[in-house]
């Protein structure tokens, strides 16, 4: 019964980010009518069916919540969209409340689902979810990364509107600076590949690195090989190395012993890639690639660059 | 406060430090004077933080949970030699030595045991001569904790002959560096290996007149009043042992599957967790009740020879049966728990024997 | 200088929860409560810019139950100078607009030149009380800061964005300032410090009087997600098996977004 939707979309370096793609797959199952707001380029636009406000980033730069803000009010002056939709992002978890507020309406954070009459959100580091119902006519949603699928890029080109302001920014936007590379911290590393005696010999390391690197993360070992000096002892996860808790856990020819499991198993995901069905990592994956890993994790790599 | 300090920075490395029998002053003891744990029962105008027993205790079993050896240090440091100076201390010898013992500037040690004086106490050889305005000690102390590191030692030496046993005995503060005084064997030990264990060597060691504690014969007393309150530290340390290696046990049995069970579900388990469990928790309700007899200046030394003892005992008898809830993965080195049984076992031996414990208790019950 | 930090006491993550009678949030008994982790990187960045400052004083705000008070001891503890305790038994069931709406009736009058809050909470999540605040307050504000330094007036701040990449920006006080984990290493509260704060100010004021603002939403349920069930095993060969690995790992899972 959803009639219009609202799609936020970022840039980032004058680059449209991907997480538009999300939004849209969850517009997709609701709305009659999508329109989308972005302040950005037009040569890097999104591609649906509908109508895009689009501000000249050179004026109103990437950071710049109260520029922003009040760009986004007037197109939702124009559209009278239900919801307006935010990716959870730094962007929208900055952006969205101040909508909300201007609006006097109610924000909803991180729907990871819809429930019947009201949105799904997790609550206390994701053991719990939340149902909640919205009281105002129309409510700010922000979504969680992944959690609705996204649409493959479509082929449509959306009618491009210009809006404008001249609000002052309150804040003022310096730039970017880049990652650092620094030691290894296994802890922070939202993926975590890990070697174990499955691999054979050492110069197999090299490719579950380049398959952790493929994932945007960082490359583990478990004890065996960290005691065979293949993996230096900094990267090795169990009880006498570090305990890591990532949002994906790849464990790449490891049985699953009570050390090493006692460092990974708060993990969010778990895949194991074995070529014994019976391993007793298999209890607590989530997913049980059962096959040699020396053949599988090259190619998993090989696509997964290829996205 | 303690808990996440010591989970933090002393936790991570504790069986590399039992492993290399190394002492880490800088983590063990320096980190511990920046948090104001150094002169916790002291009084703020000696540089303590003024707090209660009860913190201290805390404190001790809260380090000691994650590694024995950093809660020896702790309570050595100030029950064993800052406390007798708080004690029997001129205001002068306070100012010198128990400020910057309770700073944490200075670590402490006390020397009373020898060769052939542990539980006999009385049997102290090493001498105390009076020359003109300093005294002259000559003897050997050993298994001294903290020696070597340590720059303050409250040591027990004879300076009456003919007196009887006990009564020729008096107490002395020295100082690392003093001509004279050398440090012997590094004793390699079966736990607490991360706590230094030396012998002190004292030959015509001079020290002024002004650094002996107490009066002259009163060193038997004061040792004794000193070993009433380390009693305290070192049943809170059993406590602190034993309670780590029971959340050990826990952690291990809900994960370990066999027979298709996580063994937690097995009764013998449970039956073994829930008495390790009683035993630690009326244990600590004695080390509770010492340390606010002590700390509120009530007669203590029956209700800290029981804490210690029933602490000590039950810390050897939770942490065998952790190693025996791992079974073999809890005989290797891989997990602590086979470390805290050997650091329990001291625990039941120092500072009073459980025989001496016993005796106190006896005696006292009998009076 | 006049500093705020506002702070939310938060079960331990590591509790088993459960759900409260009523089923619309957990039930208290039996956990162990502390300070949401990212608002003590709140409180010690407040304290720092305190100890910068040398005349500034140090508010700490929370809004709760009597418990709630033995978390402000411990910002109390780490260098702030007073609390002021917003006595609320219901605070569990109120939204973040109600929430924000409290503090800034509290806060407006006292014109405070720089406000900290954590990012967001660890039990509710909706990381938006502190833009909320400064929104209602009229006041410039930054998420989730990194990094942090303040000269004449002026706040120059870091974002954390994804992927590691920081944003640069700059801002003149009075401003908001919410915080991300890893901004600072925050400070044991030291014994003595302990000791000290229980003399300072904490100072319980009812809801009531600062509570104008309605709830734009409310909780319908509280639950556990469905567990899931052993797991999925894969044959095949290996670029099949790749295939279908990379659709789970989209489907699943936020790490090929």
């Amino acid at each position: 019964m959803i009639m219009k939707v609202l799609l936020v979309a970022e840039s980032r370096e004058g680059k449209l980010l991907g997480n538009i793609n999300e939004l849209l797959g969850f517009a997709k199952n609701l709305a009659v009518e999508t329109a989308v707001f972005l302040v950005g380029k037009n040569d890097s636009l999104p591609k649906f069916s509908g109508r895009l406000y689009l501000a000249p980033v050179e004026k109103h730069l990437e950071y710049n919540p109260d520029g922003h803000k009040a760009l986004l009010l007037e197109v939702v002056e124009k559209e009278h969209p239900d919801l307006i939709v935010f990716a959870h992002s730094s962007y929208g978890w900055d952006l969205a409340p101040r909508l909300a507020f201007a609006l006097k309406v109610a924000q909803i954070s991180e729907v990871v689902a819809l429930a019947d009459d009201g949105f799904v959100v997790p609550a206390c580091n994701s053991k719990l979810r939340r149902q909640v119902k919205s009281l105002s006519p129309r409510t700010v949603l922000t979504l969680q990364a992944g959690a609705f699928p996204t649409v493959e890029n479509g082929a449509s080109l959306p009618e491009v509107i210009p809006v404008d302001t001249d609000t002052a920014p309150l804040v003022g936007f310096a730039g970017y600076e880049a990652a650092a590379q620094g030691g290894v911290d296994l802890s922070k590393a939202s993926v975590v590949v890990s070697a174990g005696r499955g691999i054979g010999k050492p110069e197999n390391i090299a490719m579950i690195a380049a398959l952790a690197q493929a994932l945007g993360g960082e490359y583990g070992a478990s004890r065996p090989v960290v005691d065979a000096e293949w993996v230096e002892h900094n990267r090795q996860v169990g009880t006498t190395g570090q305990s890591v808790a990532p949002k994906l856990y790849v464990a790449c020819g490891i049985s699953g012993a009570i050390q090493h499991l006692a460092g990974m198993k708060k993990s969010e995901f778990i895949v194991a890639v074995n070529t014994d069905r019976d391993a007793p990592i298999g209890e607590i994956a989530d997913v049980l690639v059962v096959a040699d890993l020396k053949q599988f994790v090259p190619v998993m790599t090989e696509k997964l660059k290829a996205l | 406060m303690v808990r996440e300090f010591a989970e933090a920075e002393v936790a991570p490395t504790a069986a590399l430090r039992d492993e290399e029998e190394r002492f880490d002053r800088a983590l063990m003891f320096d980190r511990l004077a920046e948090l104001g744990l150094t002169g916790i029962v002291f009084p703020e105008e000696y540089g303590g933080a003024g707090a209660d027993y009860l913190s201290y205790a805390i404190a001790v079993e809260e380090l000691s949970r994650v590694c024995a050896s950093t809660g020896v240090t702790l309570s050595a440091h100030l029950s064993l030699c800052a406390n007798p100076i708080y004690l029997f201390g001129s205001e002068e010898q306070k100012r010198q030595f128990l400020v910057p013992l309770a700073q944490g500037e200075k670590l402490g040690a006390f020397g009373l045991t020898e060769p052939s004086a542990g539980s006999d106490a009385g049997g102290t050889k090493t001498t105390a001569v009076k020359d003109g305005n300093e005294w002259i000690l000559n003897g050997t102390k050993i298994f001294i904790t903290n020696a070597g590191d340590a720059e303050t030692y409250v040591v027990l030496a004879r300076t009456d002959k003919e007196a009887l046993k006990h009564y020729g005995i008096s107490a002395f503060i020295v100082e690392k560096g003093t001509p004279g005084f050398s440090f012997g064997k590094k004793e390699k030990k079966m736990g607490i290996r991360s706590s230094p264990t030396m012998e002190l060597v004292f030959e015509n060691c001079r020290i002024p007149r002004g650094q002996m504690l107490g009066e002259e014969g009163q060193g038997f007393k004061i040792a004794m009043k000193t070993l009433d309150g380390g009693r305290i530290g070192i049943a809170s340390q059993a406590l602190g042992i034993a309670q780590g290696a029971l959340e050990a046990a826990v952690n291990y049995a809900k994960d370990r599957k066999q027979f298709d069970t996580p063994i937690a579900r097995f009764q013998g388990v449970q039956f073994q967790l829930a008495d390790m469990a009683t035993q630690i928790e009326a244990a600590r309700l004695l080390v509770y009740s010492s340390a606010y007899k002590a700390g509120n200046g009530l007669s203590y030394s029956q209700a800290s020879a029981m804490a210690k003892l029933m602490a000590s005992e039950t810390a050897m008898r939770v942490s065998t049966q952790a190693v025996q809830i791992l079974g073999g993965y809890g005989y290797t080195r891989e997990f602590p728990v086979e470390r805290m049984m050997r650091d329990a076992k001291i625990t039941e031996i120092y500072e009073g024997t459980s025989e001496v414990q016993r005796l106190v208790i006896g005696t006292a019950l009998t009076r | 200088m006049k500093i705020l930090v506002c702070i939310k006491q938060v079960p331990d993550m590591e509790s088993k929860f459960k759900i409260a009678g009523d089923g619309k949030w957990y039930d208290s008994a039996d956990l162990v409560f502390r300070m949401n982790e990212y608002d003590e990187y709140a409180v010690e960045q407040a304290v720092r810019l305190k100890e910068q400052v040398g005349s500034a004083d140090v508010t700490v705000l929370s809004i709760g139950g009597d418990r709630v008070k033995e978390t402000m001891k411990k910002a109390l503890a780490m260098g702030c100078d007073r609390g002021v305790h917003i006595a609320d038994n219901q605070a569990w069931a109120k939204d973040p607009m109600v929430i924000a709406g409290i503090i800034a009736e509290y806060a407006g009058p006292e014109s405070f030149s720089c406000i900290f809050t954590g990012m967001q909470s660890q039990d509710r999540g909706s990381a938006q009380t502190g833009v909320l605040l400064a929104e209602m307050l009229g006041l410039p504000c930054v998420t989730t800061i990194v990094d942090f330094s303040y000269s004449d007036g002026r706040f120059t701040v870091k974002r954390e964005l994804e992927g590691g990449i920081k944003a640069l920006v700059n801002v003149q006080g009075p401003a908001v300032f919410t915080c991300q984990l890893g901004l600072n290493t925050p400070r044991y509260p030291t014994l003595p410090n302990i000791m000290k704060a229980k003399k300072k100010e904490l100072q319980s004021l009812p809801v009531e009087h600062l509570q104008k603002i309605a709830l734009h939403q409310k909780t319908e349920r509280l639950f556990f997600p469905e567990k899931k069930s052993g797991g999925l095993v894969l044959e095949g060969d290996a670029a099949d098996l790749a295939d279908r690995l990379i659709t789970i790992l989209k489907q699943k899972t936020a790490v090929l977004a």
